[in-house]
């Protein structure tokens, strides 16, 4: 930064010199830096000490428990866009089996349903699926349940990663574990929706997997 | 000939209209203009001319046939050019009816500056300067601040027919005349490029500024009315095209008038809306044109054309970069159902303080790229840019900078704007410029399911020195899945760096550099496995992000010079 040509222009004193004007800069570079500093630290104090998840602010969590059959209990997360996450919820039955799940398998019904591509804005070649179609199938040690679709919508996507991992349902079923991404029309999903149970509704229900709080 | 570009002279008394009052009387001038016309005019064959009037060909039509520049006859009336070329004085009056036609069949009335204007009503003005006054009034009324314009005229493509078939006819009965060998018939001049010539040095009088290249147009558009019908034709012939209905529709609104069609007592309109949809059979209308073409004299004109006059302003443009405080306030005007989303948007706070001052009619916002309403814009800002319609008043520089002032002295303070100034089209193309390959620098507030450790810092900035850049894949996110694409998107991350936050072991500040497109929120909370790797993986622990900030959009346009 320092320039060893100092260079002094002919006229009034007034005037800068470069290098004071280089100078003069850098500062007011360094204001703004530190100004805009300011406005990035948050206000320790009013961090909360666990904030909301992701998924607790953009989803409204709802259950369907003893879907189709008892104990194949599975969440469905609707986002404010319309679009619905379905999954394991913590209370089904195959999370009982020791060992936990141990297979997934998306070739049930008519096609592998982790097969198929769907394509552009308005979603293509997406499957339009009832409520009680077929998603896949997760297998235990012991047994092997079937996962349905809950929602009756067209699927977007399933989750592939299950197949090579299908750990993930144990550990985080409610996140990375999720099965399926499905699109409902918004017709379908009022329809729906009367039958599912709100987290409240749901905890109530199954309060011996619970525990009194 | 008289090229030269003086005043308009005055008109004589007998006129009534305050037209050329603006001009300065100047008795020699107007001595000056007097001669050069009767020495134009002595040239003019009275036998031609008074052939072609008694073939309904206007005067000045027949002027610009030979060559006579229009220009110096600005002022005067028909009467007072009339009395120039025939010579005679005492009966006049009641000839001048019969001498000259109601409707020139060959410009169809625009050269006599009669035209079909608003409300149907017919317009007939004596000179172009009345004309030009009619124009320049339009101007004025709309508080248009110009320092030049250019003078734009369309009409209908029978005018240059006719023009065609009147040379034509002239050139084959008079070759043999001296006078036309003398005179070369290439001089004429074309309808359009007399009444340019005829009304630019009165409208560069009336508004005081020059006539040339302009972002200010005053358009003049003619047409027939009875082109309507011929549009109906063409489009009838289309068959089986779904849109016929909607087509015709659209022909008719452009012409206008619905009304004038119907209120024309030719049978020609009834004829062709009896005519069914699959004959192949044209109209008679169109039977006649070919063997039109070659044939004199032009049809009689009962109706002069529809002119539609237009003054505006090109769109001129605001560049700059803007910054965002608040993490309610969306880049566009965003309303669902009725109901506003946030409580103000970047484009009504700018665009609204910008318009007023340009007196424009409507803005269209463009910027280079967005960020989520409940992101803030910080740093050096977004680079936008502001179009203005048909802007009456173009804002000095000055004006600019208080526009630029006002805004950011505002009470709320939810938004900043730098560098404001009007610039040219470069600006677009300045925007553009590789818009996807320039970086977005970010700071969020990350929180992590564990305490910060001190291996952290280095797993998150050591990628920048053991890769040259991190590369991450991201499923289309949830979030905007119902509108985008499903796909999956590889994106780089430049570089990344933690930043403790006193006083807290699970919050954190992270900055980054990503390319641009990258979808950040989803980077850290990993949107359930669909974007990898994410903080989450990376750090082994789950992260969320409570707030987001853009603090560089590194382009280089519209920076603080």
């Amino acid at each position: 930064m320092n320039d060893h040509n100092v260079y002094q222009t002919n006229n009034s004193e007034t005037e800068e010199t470069p290098e004071q004007a280089q100078q003069e800069r850098e500062k007011e570079m360094q204001d703004d830096e530190e100004e805009l500093h300011k406005l990035l630290l948050p206000n320790v104090h009013d961090l909360p000490l666990t904030p909301p998840s992701a998924i607790d602010f953009n989803f409204v969590a709802y259950f369907a428990p003893d879907f189709l059959k008892p104990g194949h209990d599975q969440y469905v997360y609707r986002h404010a866009n319309g679009l619905c996450v379905i999954g394991l919820a913590p209370t089904h039955v195959a999370f009982k089996d020791e060992g936990g799940i141990t297979a997934v398998d998306f070739n049930v019904g008519k096609s592998d349903r982790s097969g198929f591509k769907v394509t552009g804005k308005r979603k293509k070649n997406a499957q339009h699926f009832e409520s009680n179609t077929a998603v896949c199938k997760v297998c235990t040690n012991n047994d092997s349940y079937i996962v349905r679709c809950c929602v009756k919508g067209s699927l977007l996507e399933v989750n592939n990663r299950l197949i090579k991992q299908p750990g993930l349902l144990n550990s985080s079923a409610d996140r990375e574990g999720y099965i399926a991404i499905i699109m409902p029309k918004p017709a379908d999903w009022l329809k729906i929706k009367s039958s599912l149970l709100g987290l409240e509704d749901y905890k109530r229900k199954r309060e011996e997997c619970f525990g009194s709080s | 000939m008289a090229n030269e570009t003086e005043d308009a002279p005055t008109n004589s008394a007998s006129e009534s209209h305050a037209t050329s009052a603006d001009v300065e009387r100047n008795p020699t001038d107007e001595d000056k203009n007097e001669k050069l016309l009767n020495d134009a005019v002595q040239f003019l064959p009275t036998d031609a001319v008074k052939d072609l009037l008694s073939k309904e060909v206007c005067l000045r039509c027949i002027f610009r046939l030979f060559g006579m520049q229009v220009p110096i006859c600005s002022s005067l009336s028909v009467k007072s050019l009339l009395c120039h070329v025939l010579g005679e004085q005492a009966d006049l009056h009641q000839n001048i009816s019969s001498v000259e036609p109601n409707i020139c069949r060959s410009c169809l009335g625009i050269l006599q500056f009669t035209y079909c204007g608003d409300k149907e009503r017919v317009v007939e003005n004596e000179s172009a300067c009345d004309f030009a006054v009619a124009i320049a009034e339009l101007v004025k009324k709309e508080g248009h601040q110009i320092d030049s314009f250019s003078l734009e005229v369309s009409m209908p493509p029978t005018i240059l027919e006719n023009e065609n078939k009147l040379s034509l006819y002239v050139k084959r009965k008079y070759r043999s005349e001296a006078w036309f060998k003398d005179r070369s018939i290439s001089e004429c001049s074309s309808t359009k490029d007399a009444l340019k010539f005829a009304l630019t040095n009165p409208l560069e009088t009336l508004l005081d500024v020059k006539c040339g290249i302009s972002t200010f147009h005053i358009r003049l558009t003619y047409s027939r009315v009875e082109a309507s019908i011929r549009i109906q034709n063409f489009v009838e012939k289309i068959e089986g095209c779904k849109r016929r209905k909607v087509d015709a529709k659209n022909c008719l609104d452009t012409v206008k008038d619905k009304s004038a069609i119907t209120g024309v007592e030719n049978s020609v309109v009834s004829t062709t809306e009896v005519i069914p949809v699959d004959e192949k059979s044209s109209n008679g209308l169109q039977d006649n044109e070919p063997s039109e073409t070659h044939e004199f004299p032009l049809k009689k004109v009962n109706e002069p054309c529809r002119l539609e006059c237009l003054c505006f302003r090109t769109p001129i443009y605001f560049g700059g970069r803007y910054l965002k405080y608040s993490r309610n306030v969306s880049q566009t005007r965003w309303i669902i159902d009725e109901e506003r989303m946030g409580e103000a948007s970047i484009e009504e706070i700018i665009g609204g303080n910008i318009l007023p001052m340009c007196r424009g009619d409507s803005y269209k916002f463009h910027a280079a790229g967005r960020e989520d309403i409940d992101v803030r814009m910080l740093g050096s800002g977004r680079p936008f840019l502001f179009e203005i319609q048909n802007a009456r008043e173009v804002p000095s520089e000055l004006l600019v900078k208080e526009i630029e002032s006002k805004i950011n002295s505002l009470e709320n303070k939810l938004v900043r704007v730098k560098n404001l100034k009007i610039v040219g089209s470069q600006g677009w193309t300045l925007m553009r410029e590789g818009e996807a390959e320039k970086q977005k620098q970010y700071a969020a507030l990350v929180w992590i399911s564990r305490p910060l450790q001190d291996e952290d810092f280095q797993t998150i900035s050591s990628l920048k020195e053991t890769v040259r850049c991190y590369q991450i894949l991201q499923k289309t996110p949830i979030r905007v899945l119902h509108r985008r694409s499903p796909l999956e998107r590889e994106k780089i991350i430049n570089w990344m760096k933690i930043e403790k936050i006193a006083g807290s072991s699970q919050y954190f500040l992270l900055h980054m550099c990503t390319q641009a497109g990258t979808y950040i929120k989803e980077f850290v909370h990993g949107d359930l496995g669909r974007t990898n790797p994410s903080i989450g993986s990376i750090l082994g622990c789950r992260a969320e992000i409570l707030q987001l900030d853009v603090t560089d959009v590194k382009m280089n346009c519209f920076l603080t010079e």
